[in-house]
């Protein structure tokens, strides 16, 4: 919701924005457009600071910015669209759409994505943020994710560091062993998500998917035990409880706890983001760390190869009442060397075509990777109770890692309760 | 109209003109205690009943349409095994978590009240976790408790008793021991405080007598302490058993619940039903047989205590 300082409109009257498209809103008053984001950090505060103050004098009007932790983001937007205070222009994971227009809380904003502003972004990209036909978002940032090595651990244990040979999922179970029987490697050879957390999902959905299962049929129905998801639940318990080359204890450990040993030297593999890679050159830089890193693409498997893809969005709330001002704070966001510098600081894939072709995301040891994994996308489907639906994979996961229920009996509880929770 | 009809109409008028007298005599007190009473009504009253409602609805959270079901919720979790896993779940954290704190709370009360060196200091120090928000206690012991971060297997690594972290919170056996372990820790120097209080009011004279007539410590505490105590006692285990049974902030921070939902209790399943997953209505209903098993509980608890008459 817009906090009115003055009456109506604000501005110089052109409302320029990037792309010369904006609608300003004639009137001699400052606004102020409240502006809701998630996971501000410090490598990125001082890109909002400052691009916020650059639109409240251009524009003349005030932004009211706030970042909340993204533990929160969920419940926060939802007590403020609840409690009929939703902000302007909020950044929202796209598959968390559906619960939004359920509630009729979103805004389309075809005009936007339909018109010159749309063709900034991949046909892929776009259709993120699509939703019975209409777009309810701007994609914001994307992230998908590649396998990390340690070329150190490698090398010590006598594989070839430049040529890891991890094509197949068998291939880094092979590497695996090998790290885990050395006796020059004493770090865990892979690190295995298994904790009660919404991201143990996000990390088995890659060996799900490879072996040809999937989590709903065209109509939306659970469909998560299927021969090929017994298959992958099974290769992926058996990593740690019959081949012990994952971490101790698996079930405590988050995507953040692996990712973080990782970084730290301390493990040989992990699936993960870009910024692990960007963490790692800079603790190198000043330092902190001292071992050489690869990075290579999620190994396929019988069904093909897949890297979890997510989607943000910047959305406009229909309870805003200066929807036209919301309108060119996303345009004004999305000027390619805005999108450039928030990409390259935030550790996101770029959503803007024309950012992403720059050379220094396509030559980059970090980037490069990832921006070749854009072929193996496949994002989570959109449910409305999406949350709902995953925490009780994550269930079904954590009973077979710990070995209290085989993945058969684990996949078809969580299929028999899903049936019941999506009826 | 027969006798007895008469007599309890003339009763009821009676006691109805008495009470409308009584009423009269008191008009000021009654407009003095009015806005308090107002006010708990507004904030307390209001809540309670708001939750009944909507626990004969199924309400979810993405929409503003609630459809009357009746009773059928709770017909739901009384059929319901996860109902009776959580019984038990919360039901062990309890009983764990106040005995634990009862017991060391007395344990360091008895010791504070003795004269030590550096009494005022230890004093101080024993409320310190009291002090500290209880999400921030729970961050602290679940890195400490951490497999690979966590100076508890740091140390155990070190000395050699263990070849690998363990990894406590995740073993769904025993993350809930790991968990109740950070709640004691937590709520134990409230316990010692109220003691304290408790035992600088026993009256010195009595240990003397017991002292002259060869009494034992063990006996001094036995017949004198504890009964001295028990109504101290009953008091502050009634509220550290509602407070462990509403505490939300140490579980949720140290383990979200899980592994497996094993160390999930009654409130975090409230919370997780119908706030993350958006039932309302029978997240409602979990939280009217949560308030109702509470207040069935003090009602017992209190009964027990004074039973024989015995005032607190």
């Amino acid at each position: 919701m817009i906090a009115i300082a003055g009456c109506t409109g604000g501005g110089d009257g052109s409302g320029s924005g990037s792309d010369g498209e904006g609608s300003g809103e004639g009137g001699g008053d400052t606004q102020s457009v409240q502006l809701l984001t998630m996971g501000v950090g410090d490598n990125i505060k001082q890109f909002f600071e400052e691009n916020n103050a650059a639109f409240e004098s251009e524009y003349d009007v005030d932004v009211e910015f706030t970042s909340v932790t993204w533990d929160n983001a969920r419940q926060t937007v939802n007590n403020r669209v609840d409690g009929g205070q939703a902000p302007d222009v909020s950044r929202w994971p796209a598959r968390w759409i559906p619960q939004l227009v359920g509630k009729d809380a979103l805004e389309p904003v075809d005009d936007l994505m339909d018109g010159k502003f749309g063709e900034k972004f991949a046909e892929g990209v776009a259709n993120g943020t699509m939703y019975n036909g209409s777009h309810y978002g701007v994609p914001w940032a994307a992230s998908n994710k590649c396998l990390y090595y340690n070329k150190d651990a490698f090398e010590a244990a006598g594989l070839d560091p430049e040529n890891p040979a991890l094509d197949t999922w068998e291939d880094m179970l092979s590497a695996a062993k090998a790290l885990t029987e050395s006796d020059e490697v004493s770090v865990p050879a892979l690190g295995l998500a298994g904790a009660d957390a919404i991201e143990t999902g996000s990390q088995y959905y890659h060996y799900h998917w490879s072996h040809g299962a999937d989590l709903v049929d065209d109509e939306g129905m659970p469909v998560v035990n299927s021969d090929g998801a017994v298959e992958a639940l099974s290769f992926y318990t058996d990593l740690h409880l019959e081949h012990g080359v994952t971490q101790s204890s698996p079930l405590s450990s988050t995507r953040q706890d692996i990712r973080q040993l990782f970084e730290n030297g301390d493990l040989g593999m992990v699936i993960g983001h870009v910024y692990t890679g960007l963490n790692i050159t800079e603790s190198q830089e000043n330092g902190e760390v001292d071992f050489d890193y690869g990075i290579v693409q999620v190994p396929k498997g019988p069904a093909g190869r897949y890297s979890l893809f997510t989607i943000d969005t910047l959305g406009i709330f229909s309870q805003s009442e200066h929807k036209d001002v919301a309108r060119d704070l996303i345009r004004f966001y999305f000027d390619e060397e805005r999108r450039f510098q928030y990409s390259k600081q935030k550790g996101f894939l770029p959503v803007v075509e024309a950012v992403g072709e720059r050379e220094y995301f396509s030559e980059s040891k970090n980037w490069g990777p990832f921006v070749e994994a854009g072929q193996y996308a496949r994002a989570r489907p959109k449910l409305s109770n999406f949350s709902q639906f995953n925490d009780r994979m994550v269930q079904a996961i954590q009973e077979a890692l710990a070995d209290q229920k085989s993945p058969q009996k684990a996949l078809n509880d969580a299929q028999s309760d899903l049936e019941d929770a999506m009826n | 109209m027969s006798l007895a009809e008469e007599h309890t109409q003339t009763g009821g008028d009676s006691r109805l003109s008495q009470s409308a007298a009584h009423v009269k005599r008191n008009r000021r007190a009654y407009l003095l205690i009015a806005p308090a009473a107002l006010f708990l009504v507004a904030v307390v009253g209001y809540p309670i009943l708001e939750t009944f409602r909507l626990s004969l609805y199924r309400s979810p959270a993405d929409s503003t349409i609630e459809t009357f079901v009746g009773l059928q919720h709770y017909v739901d979790i009384l059929n319901s095994d996860i109902f009776y896993r959580l019984l038990w779940q919360t039901g062990r954290w309890v009983a764990v978590g106040v005995a634990g704190k009862t017991l060391l709370g007395l344990l360091i009360a008895v010791h504070l009240k003795g004269d030590i060196r550096g009494r005022k200091f230890f004093r101080t120090a024993f409320l310190i976790p009291w002090g500290i928000p209880y999400a921030i206690s729970a961050v602290v012991f679940r890195w400490i408790e951490h497999p690979q971060f966590g100076y508890l297997n740091a140390i155990l690594l070190k000395l050699g008793v263990i070849e690998q972290g363990i990894g406590i919170l995740g073993n769904p056996d025993i993350a809930w021991l790991g968990v109740v372990v950070a709640d004691i820790w937590i709520g134990t120097p409230f316990m010692a405080i109220i003691f304290l209080a408790g035992l600088q009011s026993i009256p010195q004279d009595l240990y003397e007598a017991a002292a002259i007539d060869g009494a034992e410590r063990w006996h001094q505490f036995r017949y004198i302490t504890l009964p001295q105590l028990k109504s101290v006692i009953l008091m502050a285990t009634l509220l550290s058993t509602i407070w462990t049974f509403v505490s939300f902030d140490t579980i949720w921070t140290m383990t979200g619940g899980g592994p497996i939902s094993t160390t999930a209790t009654l409130v975090i399943h409230i919370y997780q039903v119908g706030l993350q997953n958006g039932h309302l209505g029978l997240g409602a209903a979990y939280s009217v047989i949560g308030f109702l098993l509470l207040l069935l509980f003090a009602i017992v608890y209190l009964r027990v205590y004074t039973r024989g008459g015995e005032e607190l």
